[in-house]
């Protein structure tokens, strides 16, 4: 993978974080879905890797028009507000990145700068997920953590079996299914798919 | 192919077909070809179970198939708490006012998801690779949510949501574990997930650590080990009843058995002391994150929910402990958990019926306005407590030896004071529940009683039969297997 590759990867995930509107935030996840997807039929040079880019393009488009459809489905006045502002996401995404980077030892990929975008994926994954009390901006963290976990199948030296491959995209597509599925109960339960309002249940 | 081979394909592949069965079948025909399917599931699985557990010196250890020692305790637990769990269905939906789905629907959808839950479920220990195992993890992990949410209420809700986006986070980190190690192992395709080939990982001991690290790691989100356990107690609580025994006393230790293997696989790179002192840390961590709560008045299925992350921790410090004495103590007491964690669970139906406060509130003096419910009560909290001659009590004790035997006094130090503590507060709970101040309570028939009564009966067999099981175990030739493991 290219340098600017790596880094428009990196700059969606951060946009993610950072931005306030649902609409937008899918849109990008889904770009920067369907960039992973590019980057697997640039790199396919096997019947079974053009299977998996396939799958991975699929993958992208379907949960983008899922995530629309929910969107629109469950329309609120005006923004969930996040536990915490937009910079200071930002700030706790890169603060997460530059940790992880500095703290994790080589991971087996065909270039450190490969592994640094994985790790800022899901970091800005893990970040949108833990502040965003907006449940659709949760289940996209996921999705950010999947695309990172999708990227670091890609730059393995050694490419995953096609089998595996498929499993994990199924199943990870499913769990954004589920999670859907509860965002549109919670939001008619609740009036707003608000995480904030999901703590009752607590032991002090 | 094999008896044992046939088997497995016939326990995971006959769920799925009932599966289809009842998402086609009239709905006047829908509970009775559960329980017709799930008494066929359940023999198949105990058969299954008891011919590997004869043959348990000889695993079969393929690619896409492991019938081993640890596997075939796992899947006897699963097929039986999965067929009890189907069978305390009928009265829990039954009393179902509101759901998930509408209400023409409710009892096709419960059923459908169940059964998908639990041959997902039953699969998970014969997996013979890592990718499948967490494939299959990750799979239960979607249609418990949806059984976790089941009642659709505002609490069912919140639990099934911190589950689903919890214990995904943690796979989704344990999936990057698997991608190191893909990169790493010798050998082409699933082959190179295989087991058995886990340990030619060839990128070095720093990146296996990383690997095992994060595997782990993330597998603690499932398990429900502290500190990463925030879904447990709240997933449990608002389940279905009987979907909280399979949560408990089934799905979480097969996920274990995915992390013993882990372990197993790795330590000959990683360094058998590190990967064990990394469970025993999970162990005791849990351990003392748990007790306090087990002294705190709180409704039974919470407290339930917490002494699943008391006895999570107590076999994750067995199994780091390794030794034969500490493994019998984690076959017994994944045994004997089970049993007494899923007739607990099945009380709260008849519970929640004879008094509506135990859904939201501590109730005590159930023993005096119900004794039957309060007896079968006192025996699940009592076995869970530790209470001699709970088999608990046994196999904590050979856990604890088995701390001593291998020199890891300090950590069989701890556990004990904990494990003492925890014991004294669920003693205490339980003798509140059962007998202490009686409130009046009106004596109606209560939904799912005589199955209760029945499984009362049936456990109380069981537990007795494990706790005189547990001193012959060390020596026996099932012990030996499990210690071994995969060739």
């Amino acid at each position: 993978m290219t340098g600017p590759l790596a880094w428009l990867l990196v700059f969606l995930a951060l946009a993610i974080v950072f931005v306030r509107r649902r609409s937008i935030a899918v849109g990008l996840v889904t770009a920067q879905a369907l960039v992973l997807a590019g980057i697997a039929f640039n790199q396919a040079g096997t019947g079974s890797e053009v299977i998996a880019s396939v799958a991975l393009v699929t993958r992208a488009v379907a949960l983008g028009a899922l995530f629309l459809l929910v969107v629109a489905r469950s329309r609120e006045a005006q923004p969930v507000r996040a536990r915490v502002g937009p910079a200071v996401r930002a700030g706790m995404a890169v603060a997460l990145i530059l940790a992880l980077t500095g703290l994790v030892p080589h991971l087996g990929l065909t270039s450190r700068a490969d592994e640094r975008a994985v790790l800022a994926l899901l970091a800005a994954g893990l970040i949108c997920t833990a502040t965003r009390r907006a449940t659709l901006f949760q289940v996209l963290g996921i999705v950010l953590v999947e695309n990172g976990l999708a990227l670091a199948a890609l730059e393995f030296p050694r490419t995953s079996p096609l089998v595996i491959e498929l499993g994990v995209t199924l199943d990870l597509t499913l769990i954004a299914f589920v999670a859907t599925l509860f965002h549109l109960r919670i939001y008619a339960e609740f009036g707003a798919g608000d995480s904030g309002v999901l703590r009752s249940l607590r032991d002090t | 192919m094999t008896l044992r081979q046939i088997l497995a394909v016939a326990v995971v592949d006959l769920p799925l077909l009932i599966t289809v069965a009842v998402a086609v079948a009239p709905v006047r025909w829908v509970t009775k070809l559960s329980i017709t399917g799930a008494v066929a599931t359940g023999v198949i699985g105990l058969t299954l179970t008891w011919v590997a557990v004869k043959d348990a010196a000889h695993p079969i250890a393929g690619t896409w198939l492991v019938i081993d020692a640890g596997g075939a305790l796992l899947l006897g637990v699963i097929s039986a708490v999965g067929l009890a769990s189907i069978v305390m269905s009928g009265p829990f939906l039954s009393g179902v006012r509101h759901s998930f789905v509408g209400e023409e629907h409710r009892v096709r959808f419960y059923y459908v998801v169940l059964f998908l839950f639990w041959a997902l479920l039953l699969a998970v220990p014969l997996a013979g690779n890592l990718a499948a195992a967490w494939l299959l993890i990750e799979a239960t992990t979607a249609a418990s949510a949806l059984l976790v949410g089941f009642n659709g209420r505002r609490h069912a809700l919140e639990a099934g949501w911190k589950y689903l986006i919890l214990t995904s986070l943690g796979l989704g980190v344990a999936l990057l574990g698997v991608a190191i190690l893909t990169a790493g192992v010798r050998g082409s395709g699933v082959d190179g997930l295989a087991w058995r080939r886990l340990a030619s990982f060839g990128s070095g001991s720093a990146t296996a650590l990383s690997a095992y690290l994060l595997l782990i790691v993330g597998l603690a989100a499932k398990i429900g080990w502290a500190p990463v356990h925030n879904w447990l107690p709240d997933a449990h609580s608002e389940a279905p009843p009987p979907v909280s025994a399979l949560l408990s006393a089934a799905l979480l230790p097969a996920v274990l058995l995915v992390a013993w293997r882990c372990e197993r696989a790795l330590a000959p790179i990683v360094g058998i002391h590190t990967t064990q002192r990394i469970l025993i840390g999970f162990g005791l961590l849990s351990l003392a994150v748990a007790v306090p709560f087990l002294w705190r008045p709180m409704p039974l299925k919470r407290l339930l929910a917490y002494s699943s992350l008391e006895h999570l921790g107590v076999i994750a410090i067995g199994v780091g402990f390794g030794t034969p004495l500490a493994l019998a103590g984690v076959a017994v007491h994944i045994a004997g958990h089970a049993v007494a964690k899923s007739l607990g669970f099945f009380t709260a139906t008849p519970l929640i019926a004879h008094e509506p406060r135990a859904a939201q509130h501590f109730v005590t003096g159930i023993g005096r306005t119900a004794p039957v419910l309060g007896s079968t009560m006192g025996l699940s909290l009592g076995a869970l407590s530790g209470l001699p001659p709970s088999p608990l009590f046994v196999s904590e004790v050979l856990i604890l030896a088995g701390g001593f035997e291998s020199g890891r006094s300090w950590a069989a130090a701890v556990a004990a004071v904990l494990l003492a503590l925890g014991f004294l507060g669920l003693a205490h709970t339980t003798i509140e529940t059962v007998i202490g101040e009686e409130h009046h309570r009106h004596r109606n028939a209560l939904p799912g009683m005589g199955r209760v009564t029945a499984l009362g009966g049936l456990s109380l067999v069981l537990l007795l039969g494990l706790t005189a099981l547990g001193p012959w175990l060390p020596s026996s030739a099932f012990v030996s297997a499990l210690a071994r493991g995969l060739p």
